[in-house]
């Protein structure tokens, strides 16, 4: 009972299984449930923040022959993200869902959908980690369909098969790591791995799964539809959290895991893959029409980011520079996950309120919804990287890293980046603050508009004021507890 | 060194590859279905044939788990991917009436 | 120089095996496609009782080929137009991916011979023996399922789930099957209760020969599937609230015994000393139950309330 490490993975499930049984009750029982868990992710950072990396043996087996739950201070931060993300997406979606019918669908996998989450972000074990990659996939699949009609379903079955393939491959990588090592158990493994074929082979099958799931360019191309058709609570959890489930997994691996293995040409290529990433991404960004579809290539240009500390990472020796870069990696990855998953909510106020999502013809809204515009503009200055952002610290420190490495392109592409979102973001606002009468305001309680406000007020607000605090978490390098 | 556990531990690789292949290319949602189931089984079939110790010898049973979690894993996304096909197409035909 | 025997029914096996999984995805005809598939499961099964699986062998018999291909059958029956594309830029592009997959192949192949030749490993089949007294039960796959790994089973059980309520999501159920001609009337009314049977033999002896719970609740979700191409359209199963509450069962009882661990032994699912035993066949039982509404919903497709039935089967037959 004093491991707080099998609750968050418990709590939404046990909701989930009750609004299931339970339909007319289902609401609150979510958002109890997502109360619960949010309480239990904040005593989980506690004890993370301090006695270090957690460890629970599930059954009392030896892990290796039984899975470990695990968490460092990196999966500590991102389920305290993820939970809180939820929490205001669940109080959203409350009010966002009209029809009973689905409403009674939506609360049992949605819930579903945060225990595949947080479930993957605790397990110390390689082949669990295969089942809450399908177990994240196969939910945020129906959900991105559900209630849609054929666009959505189209995108949703697209991002199904890719999905499947995608754990497939990690599949196949795990079953060379048993069959070279024996062993599935991440903290035992360790120590084991070796620059050596079954190695190499294994991490790059593992990748490609993962970075499908985490949509790096050219991979990534399932993204923009499914996350555009999707309700929003949806959409929001699917590129500010989903996306970023996937990418943990990748550091893990990389920087964890398979340090040893891993070469400095292999970091390159992802890193350069991340670069394109920003560019296409952003540029897609400013052509979009939809708000939501904006948003959505939004997400592939800041995953592009993330991707781009890869090389820098690799090449610095262990010591306090390379914990600075990866304190900034993960205050940006944190940053966007809280401004992404506002930019939907908000985007799904307007496209209540207006019938459409169209940038084009969202005049008024400044005047018909001042919060959720306000909303908007913060979450275009965490994107962009404005003071006092979360996102304008990690950028500045991603910057001064390659500088200090001669990295001279990652400069180029941070400048280009930074330059499109700021013409998307300012696009979008200007017509939001043009005259017309885009947003009719229809009758709407401020629980609608609160939580997307709330979202983004952390990323600017709460993550740029509180990294320094938060700093000695942020930078902590990722390391799994060994003994239970 | 032929061994039956290198030779269906190969056969299982090359399933894989297969299904991966099919899965990207299929002009149909079913064969891409298909694909996909194939070259699951050619994953377990890797993990099966890294399980096996001769015809004396006990195998070992933790790869046997972990296939048969990954069949009941297979036949639900097979089960939900046919479900999704079959509303996208009568979607699709609600929208040429 | 002399083959051994078994090496040479092994190399066929192989050939046969990747020739049907080849001709299956190149078949243009989908009907084919699908048949030669079925016909790949069931050498699958014998693949896996040639390398002394046997939990396997079962699983794949009824889930593998036989429930996946019921679903397939199925599909093609009620959608022949699946046969349309579905998706950007698929020809051409053909020849080099093949390569790919080729090279892909290759790589893995380089890996595992470097793996099995030069450095075998044991894995953790010792301390899996070791520790098989302590598990409550005998046969070495359940143990590991449903207690050493049980966390695994019991999130797989949480997929299951997820996949029928999204099926269940997605609208209304498949048209239903004309009433049954005598032949498959009589058979059914001898094959559902020896499946019942079996499927109650295979959950109790799992714990320690071949068998288990997804073996068991596989076999129920085929009499179910037997009962609805009979005709029946429900296929037996009871009423939505019931329905509710079978679909949790499997994972409520993972959550109440592991609960209970925790609150006595201190880790999730530990099971306490001399218990094993016991609550493993507990869970398995629920989860049996489980697996079966979910496999035979997802088989019917849909929304009960709303079953259509096809104009084709309106006709009387007129046996």
């Amino acid at each position: 009972m004093t491991d707080p490490l099998v609750w968050p993975v418990l709590l939404p499930l046990i909701a989930a299984l009750f609004a299931l049984v339970w339909p007319r009750r289902a609401a609150a029982i979510a958002v109890t449930g997502m109360a619960a868990t949010l309480a239990a992710s904040v005593w989980l950072l506690w004890r993370v923040a301090e006695q270090g990396s957690l460890v629970h043996a599930l059954g009392g087996w030896q892990p290796g022959l039984g899975i470990a739950l695990r968490a460092d201070a990196l999966a500590a931060l991102l389920l305290l993200m993820s939970t809180l993300v939820g929490f205001a997406t669940t109080w959203y979606a409350n009010g966002y869902f009209t029809d009973t019918a689905l409403r009674e669908r939506f609360w049992p996998l949605w819930l579903l959908l945060i225990t595949a989450l947080h479930a993957l972000l605790l397990s110390g074990d390689l082949f669990n980690l295969y089942v809450t990659l399908e177990l994240m996939g196969l939910s945020a699949v129906v959900l991105a369909a559900l209630g849609g009609g054929a666009e959505a379903l189209r995108a949703a079955l697209r991002y199904l098969v890719l999905g499947l393939i995608g754990s497939l491959a990690f599949l196949a990588g795990v079953a060379l790591i048993y069959g070279r090592y024996g062993v599935l158990d991440m903290a035992a493994l360790a120590p084991l791995l070796q620059p050596e074929p079954t190695a190499w082979t294994a991490l790059a099958l593992m990748s490609v799964g993962i970075l499908i799931k985490s949509a790096l360019f050219p991979l990534h191309f399932w993204l923009p539809p499914a996350h555009a058709n999707a309700p929003a609570p949806v959409s929001a959890l699917l590129s500010a959290l989903v996306v970023k489930a996937a990418f943990y997994l990748l550091l893990r691996l990389w920087l964890d895991l398979f340090q040893p293995v891993v070469t400095q040409n292999a970091a390159w290529l992802l890193g350069w893959l991340g670069a394109a990433a920003v560019i296409w991404g952003s540029w897609q960004a400013l052509r979009a029409e939809r708000l939501k579809l904006m948003a959505a290539y939004s997400t592939v240009a800041q995953i592009g980011y993330l991707f781009l500390f890869f090389p820098l990472l690799t090449a610095l020796p262990e010591g306090p520079a390379r914990d600075t870069a990866f304190g900034a990696l993960v205050l940006l990855a944190l940053t966007h996950g809280f401004a992404k998953s506002g930019l939907f909510l908000a985007a799904g106020v307007v496209q209540r309120q207006a019938g459409h999502d169209r940038i084009a013809e969202l005049g008024g809204t400044a005047r018909n919804l001042p919060l959720t515009t306000f909303a908007l503009a913060l979450a275009g200055v965490a994107l962009i990287g404005l003071p006092p952002s979360g996102g304008f610290l990690a950028k500045w420190q991603l910057m001064s890293t390659a500088v200090q490495l001669q990295f001279w392109p990652w400069l180029l592409v941070l400048g280009t980046g930074s330059l499109l979102a700021a013409a998307y973001v300012f696009r979008l606002l200007s017509h939001a603050f043009g005259a017309g009468d885009g947003a009719q305001r229809k009758l709407t309680s401020p629980g609608t508009e609160l939580p997307a406000l709330l979202l983004v007020l952390c990323a600017t607000l709460v993550l740029g004021l509180g990294a320094a605090p938060l700093w000695d978490l942020l930078s902590a390098p990722p390391a799994l507890e060994v003994s239970p | 060194m032929l061994s039956s556990s290198l030779i269906f531990a190969l056969t299982g690789v090359a399933l894989f590859a297969l299904g991966l292949r099919g899965a990207l290319l299929h002009p149909a949602l079913l064969g891409r279905v298909l694909a996909i189931n194939v070259s699951g089984a050619g994953v377990f079939m890797l993990l099966v044939a890294l399980a096996y110790r001769g015809p004396a010898g006990n195998p070992d049973p933790l790869p046997h788990a972990l296939v048969l979690t990954g069949i009941v894993v297979a036949v639900s996304a097979t089960a939900l991917a046919l479900a999704m096909g079959r509303r996208l197409r009568q979607l699709e035909e609600q929208a040429d009436d | 120089m002399i083959i051994d025997a078994w090496l040479l029914l092994d190399l066929i096996l192989a050939l046969l095996v990747l020739a049907l999984g080849w001709a299956s995805l190149a078949s243009p005809d989908l009907k084919r496609g699908v048949t030669l598939f079925i016909a790949f499961g069931m050498l699958l099964a014998l693949i896996w009782a040639r390398l002394r699986a046997p939990d396997l062998a079962l699983a794949e018999a009824v889930i593998g080929a036989g429930l996946t291909g019921a679903l397939l059958l199925s599909a093609l029956r009620d959608d022949p137009g699946l046969e349309r594309p579905g998706g950007p830029g698929r020809d051409g592009s053909g020849w080099w991916l093949g390569l790919l997959t080729l090279a892909l192949a290759g790589v893995m192949g380089w890996a595992l011979t470097h793996a099995l030749v030069w450095h075998p490993n044991s894995g953790q089949a010792q301390a899996i023996a070791a520790a098989l007294p302590e598990s409550g039960v005998s046969n070495p796959v359940t143990a590991v399922l449903l207690n050493f790994r049980a966390y695994d089973t019991f999130l797989e059980l949480a997929v299951l789930l997820v996949a029928v309520l999204g099926i269940l999501a997605l609208g209304p159920a498949r048209p239903a099957y004309r009433p049954a001609g005598p032949v498959l009337a009589g058979l059914s009314r001898w094959l559902l209760p020896l499946l019942v049977v079996t499927a109650g033999y295979l959950l109790w002896v799992g714990a320690h020969a071949p068998g288990g719970a997804f073996q068991a609740g596989a076999l129920l979700a085929a009499a179910a599937v037997l009962l609805r191409l009979a005709g029946q359209a429900d296929a037996g199963l009871p009423g939505p609230a019931a329905r509710r509450w079978l679909l949790v069962a499997g994972v409520a009882a993972f959550i109440a015994v592991g609960l209970a661990g925790l609150l006595g032994s201190g880790a999730f699912l530990q099971y306490p000393a001399g218990w094993a035993g016991s609550l493993i066949l507990l869970i398995e039982s629920a989860a049996t139950l489980s697996i079966a509404v979910t496999l035979a919903l997802a088989f019917i497709g849909g929304r009960q309330s709303e079953i259509p039935v096809s104009p084709v089967e309106k006709e009387s037959t007129p046996c």
